[in-house]
């Protein structure tokens, strides 16, 4: 399916569907995207859309084509990057990014089980003590001292940090072709064990940035 | 956005900052984190094991003012509890207390996750199966 951005008899544009990106640009949900197709597509339709080209239409076209550009725009940038991308589908999937911790601990709290953590305990670990090693730099740089071996030790924690960062990403591409052979497959049940594998990879990435950006900033103080 | 007064009291003057001997069959450990935002959350408690009581807590908190601030407050208010008291502490009475904003509710959930992963670690410790002892009652 795809949205109608203009009409099929007389040409003109149509007002602005609530279709998910997706359907705006007629491609399935699937998480590999041919990008040069779909930036192709997006200059062709920016053209024909843009409100430079109805200065002298009706008001109601011209306010059409302004709501068609924007919501051209707002799914071309959240489809082309991949990770948007994948954030973006696993909100449609009907993830709340924002909700799960809560959403986990009220579950945790009605069955009287343990709460399973979002994120894996060993990375907990990791993230806990690297914060340690950054504050007592930090302390350090305070009262005016330098610890070579500390700096050398998070430097080249950062690198292993990275290195994990980048293995992450193509962890991510090996799940995309999985989940889009699970929606050719159109079977439901399918679909949700790669969901789930792939916010839990979203959310240990989003812990790694995190953690790569604070190594940095406590590391260029100095 | 403003912290609220209580915010500031708890993270410019946080409550119980530190760490116990994670391997000591009295004391419980509790590590959690938010994807959210990336926080990582540590609490400890001290239990006697003839009343059950929370006799210390122990925490440190990577992250906002209102995540250290829900952590501080939890140690607070778990101390001198029994265990069964303080899992009865939900995020929404932390959320009141510290009046935290709608997009600061995640910390109070993390410091609700801290104190049962803390509980959890420790019934675990003296070979209690939660479940199993949940499934009882």
């Amino acid at each position: 399916m795809r949205a109608a951005h203009f009409c099929n008899a007389c040409g003109k544009v149509q007002p602005a569907m609530p279709v998910d990106y997706f359907t705006f640009f007629g491609l399935p949900r699937k998480l590999n995207v041919d990008l040069n197709g779909l930036e192709k597509e997006f200059y062709a339709l920016s053209r024909r859309l843009h409100p430079d080209g109805f200065f002298s239409a009706s008001e109601v076209e011209r306010l059409w084509s302004l709501e068609q550009s924007s919501q051209l725009n707002d799914a071309y940038r959240t489809l082309k990057d991949p990770i948007r991308r994948t954030e973006y589908l696993l909100r449609l999937e009907g993830v709340e990014l924002e909700e799960q911790s809560k959403q986990a601990t009220e579950a945790a709290r009605a069955s009287g089980n343990l709460k399973k953590q979002v994120v894996p305990p060993a990375l907990l670990e990791e993230v806990f003590e690297l914060n340690m090693q950054l504050e007592e730099l930090r302390a350090n740089r305070k009262m005016g001292e330098k610890d070579d071996a500390l700096e050398a030790e998070l430097s080249g924690q950062k690198k292993l940090l990275e290195e994990k960062f980048d293995a992450l990403f193509s962890e991510l591409k090996g799940l995309w072709s999985e989940w889009d052979q699970a929606v050719e497959s159109e079977t439901e049940p399918a679909r949700l064990p790669i969901r789930d594998k792939l916010l839990d990879l979203v959310n240990r990435r989003n812990y790694i940035r995190n953690l790569v950006r604070d190594v940095n900033e406590a590391l260029e103080i100095g | 956005m403003a912290y609220s007064d209580k915010v500031l009291d708890h993270y410019s003057n946080p409550r119980n900052v530190g760490s116990m001997d994670k391997a000591s069959t009295d004391v419980g450990t509790g590590l959690v984190g938010a994807p959210e935002c990336g926080d990582v959350m540590k609490l400890q408690i001290k239990v006697n094991p003839l009343t059950n009581v929370i006799e210390d807590a122990k925490f440190k908190t990577f992250g906002c003012g209102s995540a250290i601030a829900s952590s501080s407050l939890a140690t607070e208010w778990v101390k001198g509890k029994t265990i069964d008291e303080a899992l009865q502490i939900k995020n929404t009475e932390i959320v009141k207390e510290l009046a935290l904003p709608p997009v600061k509710i995640h910390c109070s959930v993390l410091a609700e996750d801290a104190i049962r992963a803390a509980i959890g670690d420790w019934k675990k410790k003296q070979g209690v199966g939660v479940t199993a002892e949940m499934a009882a009652k």
